[in-house]
């Protein structure tokens, strides 16, 4: 499990620039499903055909990053942010652009006060002596992704983009182990989710599922300090309840949380008081499609260093693997 | 006065964001014995049907029957419950509040507030947060583990009671006058018959962002919706513009989010039949479920009709049993007007 993350979480798709990402899981699930299609937005979709009930199962494939806006003179790229960046988060850290392109970010020191940080106050240092030079690698309007190679310590997995692709990385577990079913499942990895949950909604409008399973992070309560949250690592995937997008259908929670108990796996309930996920987009499609979620709880959620347990990320797919049956 | 004693009833039952089904089969029962069917679709949505003679055309009415309420968000160590909000409650009102847990079998509590002695003086200033608040069930942590989990729900325990002048004060009076109002359309109906189907629904969580309505609409299609929801009563220091007299009737919609033609005639019918009504100007938004009807699919020409509650979100919300009877007739008469006149109200 930990080598599939770590070769997920390594691969490049910040929102809108997913080929990549798209890439490296199209050619681990194509000769296990019936069929491997990509949509107009992007979405990559595997169909396990079957007469029996149609499910969905989404997990986004993109992942939060910059975009290079401006390069000045001496060859500083200015940037904005695709998804929620934090400033904080991105101070210090390198950023990679698709090319592989390594950049510094830091700041304008003149700052007054750190908590005035903002991203437009922030730049990228590649190296380069001059705009010219810095044009020859990095065009405005490219995108990098922050650096951060997968490690595990213990049964920790740390991590840049474990949002989402620890999810990616279930539902591909999942694939590899299907359970005998007549349902009829589209895996779907999304894209865009972080730019308001867009793939999901034009997949699930080409779907047109009778319900919907989405898999992906949640944040947790368990650090020194937290803002409370009842959810830990390494208690169980959860069930999600809420989020700012979505109640999600009280049948797909009570479906999940019956596989659970079925399972004898530990589990947990997910109210999240900040952030949307895909079912947000999915319930309201096409006249209504019931959607939940299993969710990974991760800390430091959108920063280079996500991190996550490993033995939830199993549960998870034994959980998810059990609710298509 | 009946219609006090079914908005009674029907402000009673609960039916949170997300988890109407607990409510579904009591409203149709109430639509039941008007319509020619009633269905419910997998939201929730209750669907009333009054099957027309050539089935050509469709109007649908909608109100939300869907409520603000609570979830159980955390058990602390000492077995207070901490909850976080569905729909948008101000926590100034939930202090000393009696709630229902509904746990593995329904459990009283009590939202505790900090007495004055003990307020420092900058606490005293304040306002409360919602995260700061906890409820109180009287029971061992390990009796509530047992009993509550994570995501239960929570309502109010409110209990009805009538004011002088024809008026009711409960709970979750947005939008059960609306619903209220449905069922006394139906009755205005009986003597009707209709080339056009007739759809009087009652959507679901209309609170966490007009997701029944949504649903309903894309479904059925409809030629014309007439969304009926609550309006602010006027309440002392209202801001003016902003509310609406109890006892006045209807406020009838006037904005782009509404239709034009269509509005003009609800109007005059209030006019010619007497019907008293207000008018309420909405520069977009409109905060209700006309903003999801009138883009629904390929649009739906939508009109709205609003009831004044003073109060609004909170236990002791305040309605006029006339206005509930009025808005039902100006419905009424607007569908029997509207479906005979349709092709040429539809037109620009
Ligand atoms: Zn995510």
């Amino acid at each position: 499990m930990f080598d599939l993350v770590k070769e997920l979480t390594g691969a490049f798709g910040v929102a809108g620039n997913e080929e990549n990402i798209r890439e490296v899981i199209k050619n681990k699930i194509q000769n296990v499903l019936d069929e491997v299609y990509v949509d107009t937005l992007g979405n990559l979709i595997g169909v396990k055909r079957g007469n029996g009930k149609k499910i969905m199962v989404a997990a986004h494939m993109d992942e939060i990053g910059v975009m290079a806006n401006f390069i000045d003179e001496k060859g500083y790229i200015r940037f904005s942010s695709i998804g929620w960046v934090s400033p904080f988060y991105a101070l210090g850290q390198k950023v990679k652009f698709k090319n592989g392109t390594i950049g510094a970010v830091f700041y304008e020191e003149k700052l007054d006060e750190m908590k005035n940080l903002k991203l437009s106050k922030m730049y990228i240092d590649i190296g380069a002596a001059s705009r010219a030079e810095a044009e020859k690698k990095v065009s405005i309007g490219d995108t990098a992704a922050f650096v951060g190679e997968a490690v595990q310590e213990g049964d920790m997995i740390i991590s840049k983009a474990l949002d989402d692709r620890s999810g990616c990385a279930v539902v591909i577990e999942t694939i590899k182990n299907l359970p005998k079913t007549e349902n009829e499942i589209y895996f779907v990895f999304t894209v865009q989710e972080e730019l308001g949950l867009r793939g999901a909604k034009t997949a699930a409008y080409g779907i047109k599922p009778d319900i919907a399973i989405a898999v992906d992070v949640t944040l947790t309560g368990d650090k020194p300090e937290s803002k409370p949250m009842e959810v830990k690592c390494g208690a169980g995937p959860a069930i999600k309840i809420k989020d700012r997008s979505v109640i999600c259908h009280p049948e797909i929670k009570k479906l999940l949380e019956d596989c659970a108990k079925r399972l004898n796996i530990p589990y947990q309930f997910e109210i999240l008081e900040e952030g949307g996920s895909d079912p947000g987009a999915i319930h309201l499609t096409a006249g209504g499609i019931p959607s939940g979620a299993i969710s990974i709880p991760c800390r430091y959620v959108h920063s280079p260093v996500e991190t996550a347990n490993i033995n939830d990320l199993k549960h998870a797919v034994m959980l998810l693997r059990e609710s298509l049956v | 006065m009946e219609c006090i004693s079914v908005l009674k009833e029907l402000s009673v039952h609960t039916a949170v964001s997300g988890y109407e089904k607990s409510m579904a089969d009591y409203i149709k029962e109430s639509f039941g014995k008007d319509c020619d069917s009633v269905e419910e679709d997998r939201f929730y949505n209750v669907i009333g049907i009054k099957k027309g003679n050539k089935s050509n055309k469709k109007i649908m009415i909608t109100a939300h029957y869907d409520e603000i309420g609570f979830l159980v968000s955390g058990i602390d160590e000492k077995g207070f419950l901490r909850f976080t909000s569905v729909g948008g409650i101000d926590p100034k009102i939930l202090l000393a509040q009696e709630v229902i847990v509904h746990g593995r079998s329904d459990l009283l509590g009590i939202i505790g507030a900090k007495p004055p002695h003990l307020l420092k003086p900058e606490e005293a200033k304040k306002a409360v947060k919602m995260g700061e608040l906890r409820i109180d069930m009287g029971m061992t942590p390990e009796k509530v583990r047992e009993q509550v989990s994570i995501g239960d729900l929570i309502t109010f325990k409110a209990v009805p009671f009538e004011l002088q002048g024809k008026k009711l004060s409960s709970k979750t009076l947005d939008n059960r006058c609306g619903v209220t109002s449905l069922i006394e359309i139906l009755k205005e109906l009986r003597p009707f018959k209709f080339d056009s189907d007739i759809y009087v629904v009652a959507t679901t969580q209309e609170e966490v962002g007009l997701t029944g309505v949504e649903i309903a609409s894309y479904n059925l299609q409809p030629d014309i919706a007439i969304v009926i929801d609550a309006c602010h009563g006027d309440i002392p220091d209202a801001p003016k513009g902003e509310a609406y007299a109890l006892g006045k009737g209807p406020a009838v919609a006037i904005g782009p989010n509404l239709h034009p033609k269509l509005t003009k005639k609800v109007i005059e019918i209030a006019k010619s039949e007497n019907i008293p009504y207000q008018i309420d100007i909405e520069r977009g938004d409109t905060g209700t479920e006309a903003w999801a009807t009138q883009v629904s699919r390929s649009g739906i020409p939508t009109i709205l009709l609003s009831i004044p509650v003073r109060y609004m979100h909170t236990t002791v919300e305040t309605v006029h049993a006339n206005d509930i009877e009025n808005t039902a007739k100006l419905a009424a008469r607007f569908i029997v007007k509207a479906e005979t006149e349709m092709e040429e109200l539809l037109c620009f």
